[in-house]
């Protein structure tokens, strides 16, 4: 059993699946990141707008990926397009919830020293707020890498290849043998991205944030 | 010197205001205290001082010049600020916190640590125990002080202290307010005390300005005027019917003009120079005598109940406070 498994990864199309997988997972969360935080930072001083963010993204991670991937289809068509768009939008949720949620925890009192020892609201944003808010925010771009490289998985159903390909197979061939290669590969490959992305958090927690209660809504 | 003219704030969406035609002024050095009843105005009356709220109509003049003459964020770091909640950062170090306004003011490295361990020590924290601790590694009484220390950091002229010893003990308190004192008297800031508690501005002000509902200044002077003088009804309650010993405690026995101890003191109760009147008061009704040996200098003095009475009838009650 084992050395069949290991013997998916002498095939000669899976570095290519591999990449394609990849590279499809890494754009998608790029996006996402560079969609989710502005938005967070630009909510970050109207209640009400961060409550917005934080149910857009509930709602946003309630929809199953397959729908997100057949509502891009026939705007984009088939392949590499469609599956980042709707990838993308599975990778937003979790970074968008949490920066939003990390901000907004920020004790209004800490805000209000730095104020009033005239750190200016850039300042507030870059010495006070980010840090402090970094765990969570970290944190939420780790649970959207781990999700959106198992979505990746999906792309095969539109043509965007990726280690699915390996698993549709599998599963037509109705044989276990690449049914069980297909998802192992892509299961590797989520845990060590999770634990890539956990290695650099940032600044790790340090002891004077110990005793702090850290919310990690989504993880 | 901080000059209150004909100030008023209305908060948006409200017809009434909540700070109205404030006119006073604070001396250089001396503590003013802004006292009142729970929602009277005290919190939105400083900070419009560094103009964290701004003012309705009115001004208020910083030596001579109106405060909106420079950028609110620049006016605010010449100004030290110790909220009432103290707000230390939780992700930065004691020393960092102490040092936040001098980094922004561009101090060099060297100057900034030996400035935060100056005021650690000033504040009767060792620097090499706290300075780089996290503030959840500190009790609330340390915390708040290491809160005055990091209004202190760049030596401002003025300082805004909104309920600064609040969130202690009465014992603590009582220790972080002699303190205090006891640096003022070196530092000789100009500074505005926001308290609730009379007892504490009796203490801490060289004036009081009382504050009724709706931000109306009910009464604005020094405590032994406030004690002896009240203007109205409501200063009067404010102030409690303890008042005439309220007035006590702001003389020491030090202060008094006793007369000689000559012959038998064996068996009268001592008294130390150094308590207030007040204290002495107690002591000696407690001893169940009529007089007592006071110390000073090396000479024994009598305090007698005849004393303390010629005290509460004179007009020349609580000489300075600062001076014991
Ligand atoms: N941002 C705001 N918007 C509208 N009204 C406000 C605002 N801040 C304070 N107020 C109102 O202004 C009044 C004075 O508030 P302020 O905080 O100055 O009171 P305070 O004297 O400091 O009271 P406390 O002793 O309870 O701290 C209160 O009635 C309060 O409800
Ligand atoms: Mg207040």
């Amino acid at each position: 059993m084992l050395s069949k498994i290991m013997g998916v990864f002498a095939r000669p199309d899976f570095p290519l699946l591999l990449r394609e997988h990849v590279v499809l997972s890494a754009v998608a969360l790029l996006i996402a990141v560079a969609v989710a935080l502005p938005v967070a930072l630009l909510v970050r001083n109207t209640p009400l707008g961060a409550t917005i963010a934080i149910n857009v993204g509930n709602i946003g991670r309630a929809v199953p990926s397959l729908a997100i991937l057949a509502l891009a289809l026939p705007f984009l068509g088939i392949g590499f397009a469609s599956a980042l768009v709707a990838l993308t939008a599975l990778a937003i949720p979790p970074i968008l919830i949490n920066a939003s949620i990390g901000l907004r925890e920020v004790r209004q009192d800490i805000i209000d020293a730095a104020r009033g020892m005239g750190l200016s609201g850039g300042q507030i944003l870059t010495r006070i707020q980010l840090p402090i808010a970094a765990p969570v925010i970290f944190a939420g771009i780790r649970t959207s890498a781990v999700q959106t490289v198992a979505s990746a998985t999906l792309a095969t159903f539109i043509g965007a290849g990726g280690l699915g390909d390996l698993i549709v197979e599998g599963l037509q061939r109705r044989g276990p043998r690449y049914c069980s290669q297909g998802p192992s590969p892509s299961r590797s490959l989520r845990s060590s991205r999770s634990s890539a992305s956990a290695g650099s958090r940032g600044p790790s927690p340090r002891r004077g944030c110990r005793s702090r209660r850290r919310e990690e809504v989504v993880n | 010197m901080i000059e209150f003219r004909h100030v008023s704030k209305t908060y948006a969406g409200s017809d009434r205001p909540v700070v109205n035609d404030l006119s006073f002024e604070v001396l250089d050095g001396e503590i003013c205290v802004l006292v009142g009843p729970s929602g009277c105005g005290k919190t939105t009356s400083m900070r419009m001082v560094n103009r964290l709220i701004e003012i309705t109509e009115g001004e208020i003049l910083i030596d001579g010049e109106p405060n909106t003459s420079m950028s609110g964020t620049q006016l605010r770091r010449k100004i030290g600020y110790a909220i009432q909640q103290i707000g230390l950062f939780p992700h930065r170090t004691i020393a960092d916190n102490i040092g936040t306004v001098p980094n922004l003011l561009g101090w060099e490295k060297g100057r900034i640590r030996e400035r935060v361990n100056d005021l650690l020590d000033l504040v009767g924290l060792s620097p090499d125990e706290y300075r780089d601790r996290y503030p959840a590694e500190l009790s609330g009484g340390q915390q708040q002080r290491v809160g005055v220390a990091r209004a202190l950091a760049a030596d401002p002229p003025i300082m805004l202290m909104d309920e600064p010893f609040g969130a202690v003990d009465p014992i603590t308190r009582e220790r972080l307010q002699d303190e205090f004192l006891h640096i003022q008297e070196d530092i000789k800031k100009t500074i505005v005390f926001v308290t609730h508690d009379i007892d504490e501005a009796i203490k801490m002000g060289d004036k009081i300005a009382i504050l009724k509902q709706g931000g109306v200044l009910a009464q604005y002077d020094t405590p032994q005027t406030i004690l002896s003088r009240p203007n109205s009804e409501f200063v009067s309650s404010f102030v409690g019917g303890d008042r005439l010993l309220k007035r006590l405690s702001l003389t020491r026995v030090s202060e008094l003009d006793l007369g000689p101890a000559n012959g038998g003191t064996d068996g009268l109760p001592r008294i130390s120079d150094g308590l207030t009147v007040r204290d002495a008061l107690s002591e000696l009704m407690g001893s169940g005598q009529s007089k007592a040996v006071v110390e000073k200098d090396g000479e024994k003095k009598l305090l007698t109940f005849q004393d303390i009475e010629a005290l509460t009838s004179s007009g020349a009650m609580g000489g300075g406070k600062r001076s014991a």
